[in-house]
């Protein structure tokens, strides 16, 4: 008896409720008056662990929206400026879903960009396949966001696979031109998912360039003694060593090699806790002549890094890092596909951003030449630099000096490490 | 118009409301957001069989909003089963476990069984996040799954909001219709009892466990389903979205704030909490991240205090004033 009541009554409150939301929602739902802009929705964490990243990539989109705007706008769109609509996404996969959602259907932005995240990336740019909304991943590096079979995405940093290739580039560009041979390779890396992954990469490469591995060494981050992998390597000698580590066991096994002597002709590692400014520091000449992939550094001999990077610290405090390189690289990126598309059409803007060929302008401070995209929508051209440390002075110094055309002025790469 | 006549418009009215309001809210977010809601109420509507009319405290419910989802996709990512197919899989996997949890559990009172549970959803998560495969299934650990486009009835996957919006207003009717069913039949008098007054119940020979784990298995079953309709609404999931303790406990507060036991109570709670729970994310998740749980906690300790049968009370009380206040007006 009581029950039945109950039903009957508690519905008329839903609906009472369900009156309210409707009234709220066509209030809510008023026209925005018609400006003559390009919205680009920019979903980065704001908040959260990655906040300082997301923070600099927002930086970096203000300066080239700016750039952009000042100069003029999207010409053929009768000087369209370029908006910015940037939502946090928290690091969070399920935030970045919704907030793309939000910007398509409330926002109705012409242009999606983010993640940061490759995690979150990689749910959220399907959204924007689902509407037909052009995607501009300007970071994540998972491989398998661009390998999906999707139209509207579009990625400018290189994937994870291609800084293993990169690394065997390097190795095979440096045998040819030093006329070094190197027959024997070394893989040690942290056992972690970082590690093993890039592990996986190596192999494959390794039997396509003609590599014998003579060591395939996993060990636990968080060691305190790496005597023994030192030993491992002494012993198998090889000619190169490739290294993945962490920040802490990166300088234990640097020093514990150069305690032992151990003599390489080349050992590359693979950013992380190679790029650490504490390894720097606390390897000092121990580490010279060890070799680290990168995507940028501030010190590319190209030009416009020293006025953009000038203008950024003015504002920021702070150098560009190679995250904050390529999202700057995207506005002008996506600014060069609007101008060629001339159209709102996100269709046509696809098709714009598929035929990209940008190869100059304020924008190409990046380390390769051109961005251009292949048809999985990836950056074909997107590439490593190379760094070699050196002592300069007192400090040791991440010198960039591959590819050549990208080098420090004045330095050359010393190979192999003498 | 008498008193009956007014309230049956009144109802019929809401039903009409509820059923056309795609026609008014063409904004695919607003109604996103009415989605959630009426998802949040078929959630905790599941919920309420055990927890409300069994009268024990389940607080791992997320657990079977997993199964739910990871088993209709997997069987749609792998063998290009239909979704619709692997929710009913689903369904019945969840019900399975619910019954392999409950039959030890349900013996247990007051928190014990509420811990059991909650050890059981976060036992689930951690070991989803740490599995990367299952066998030749893929469950991709912490980095969850993204099913792919694929638009079509068969695929369970719309371009617009609507139909995912009638699916599950007809999903939240059925469940709600089963409670309304099962409160009248034998189970119900029998749960009801076995909740209130166990011993009591059994002196009468009533097999108050039996019951508890029939319920259970229903309420599994019905939970499963909402985790297929949240992965084919969203097409992306991981566990720390649809497993783990956030999850699990939202439902239980919009149960216990709306009116345990009681059928309209997960509803009302619903669409009170939810919009709570969406203006506190967007305006204030930056300050203090999972704050909605803690105004929930607050909202739970007030209606405690004042509402211990749920906010559904005072406001029946209401409607009904407001009937008597009419129909006497008028005549």
């Amino acid at each position: 008896m009581k029950r039945t009541s109950l039903w009957r009554n508690g519905f008329f409150g839903v609906a009472a409720l369900l009156f309210a939301v409707v009234m709220a929602v066509s209030a809510g739902t008023a026209i925005a008056a018609k400006e003559n802009v390009v919205k680009i929705g920019n979903i980065i964490p704001l908040s959260g662990p990655s906040a300082s990243v997301g923070v600099q990539n927002q930086y970096a989109c203000d300066l080239a929206t700016e750039m952009i705007n000042n100069a003029g706008g999207i010409k053929s769109l009768g000087g369209a400026k370029l908006v910015n609509i940037y939502v946090d996404s928290k690091s969070d996969p399920t935030v970045g879903v919704s907030s793309a959602e939000q910007l398509i259907n409330n926002d109705k932005v012409n242009i999606l960009s983010g993640c940061w995240n490759s995690a979150v990336t990689y749910p959220t740019t399907q959204v924007a396949e689902k509407y037909g909304i052009p995607f501009i991943v300007p970071v994540s590096v998972r491989n398998t966001i661009t390998e999906r079979g999707f139209k509207y995405i579009f990625r400018i940093a290189a994937k994870d696979a291609w800084w293993a290739r990169d690394q065997f580039k390097f190795l095979d560009d440096m045998q040819k031109s030093r006329n070094v041979s190197l027959k024997t390779i070394a893989f040690v890396y942290e056992n972690g998912d970082w590690g093993v992954g890039m592990a996986e990469q190596w192999k494959p490469l390794a039997a396509q360039y003609g590599y014998k591995i003579v060591l395939d060494e996993p060990y636990p981050s968080t060691s305190s003694d790496l005597t023994p992998v030192a030993l491992k390597i002494k012993k198998a000698n090889p000619d190169v060593l490739l290294l993945t580590s962490n920040a802490s066991d990166a300088i234990l096994l640097n020093n514990t090699m150069a305690e032992m002597k151990v003599k390489v002709k080349a050992i590359v590692g693979t950013g992380g806790g190679h790029a650490d400014p504490m390894f720097r520091k606390n390897c000092g000449k121990n580490a010279e002549y060890m070799f680290d992939v990168v995507e940028w550094e501030t010190d590319l001999g190209k030009a416009g890094i020293p006025e953009v990077n000038a203008e950024f610290k003015k504002r920021h405090g702070y150098d560009l890092a190679g995250e904050s390189v390529d999202a700057f690289a995207s506005v002008f990126v996506i600014a060069d596909a609007l101008e060629r598309a001339a159209s709102l059409d996100p269709k046509k803007i696809r098709d714009a951003l598929a035929k990209t060929k940008l190869c100059s302008g304020p924008g190409m401070i990046v380390s390769y030449d051109c961005v251009e995209f292949d048809e999985t929508g990836q950056n074909k051209n997107a590439g490593i630099v190379m760094v070699q440390y050196r002592m300069i002075g007192d400090s040791l110094e991440r010198v960039s000096v591959w590819p050549e055309s990208a080098a420090r002025k004045g330095f050359k790469t010393v190979f192999p490490m003498p | 118009m008498t008193r009956d006549t007014l309230d049956r418009t009144l109802k019929i009215l809401a039903v009409l409301t509820v059923f056309t309001l795609p026609l008014w809210v063409t904004n695919p977010s607003y109604l996103q957001i009415l989605i959630l809601l009426f998802w949040y109420a078929y959630l905790t509507t599941s919920w309420n069989l055990v927890g409300g009319w069994a009268g024990v405290l389940p607080l791992g419910h997320s657990a079977y909003i997993g199964i739910g989802a990871y088993t209709s996709t997997i069987l749609a990512v792998n063998y290009g089963i239909s979704p619709w197919f692997g929710m009913i899989a689903g369904g019945v996997i969840a019900a399975i476990v619910g019954v392999i949890i409950g039959v030890p559990t349900l013996k247990l009172r007051g928190a014990y069984f509420a811990l059991s549970t909650m050890a059981f959803g976060e036992g689930l998560r951690v070991f989803v996040e740490n599995t990367d495969r299952l066998g030749s299934c893929v469950l991709n650990g912490p980095r969850g799954i993204c099913i792919p486009l694929s638009n079509s009835f068969w695929n369970f996957q719309f371009m617009d909001k609507a139909p995912y919006y009638y699916i599950i207003l007809i999903m939240l009717a059925i469940a709600l219709f089963i409670t309304w069913h099962m409160s009248r039949i034998r189970i119900g008098y029998y749960l009801n009892a076995g909740g209130e007054e166990p011993e009591a119940a059994q002196a009468l020979g009533v097999n108050v466990a039996k019951y508890k784990v029939i319920a259970m298995a229903i309420s599994c079953f019905m939970t499963a389903l909402a985790g297929t309709f949240y992965a084919q609404l969203a097409l992306y999931f991981y566990p720390k979205a649809i497993l783990g303790l956030d999850l699990s406990f939202e439902i239980a507060f919009i149960a216990l704030i709306g009116g345990r036991g009681t059928l309209a109570g997960p509803v009302l709670g619903a669409l009170i909490l939810r919009p709570v729970s969406e203006f506190s994310r967007i305006y204030l998740s930056s300050v203090l991240p999972g704050l909605h749980l803690v105004i929930y906690g607050l909202i739970l300790i007030l209606v405690m205090i004042f509402q211990p049968r749920g906010i559904q009370e005072p406001l029946t009380r209401f409607y009904k004033w407001f009937l008597d206040k009419v129909t006497v007006s008028r005549g």
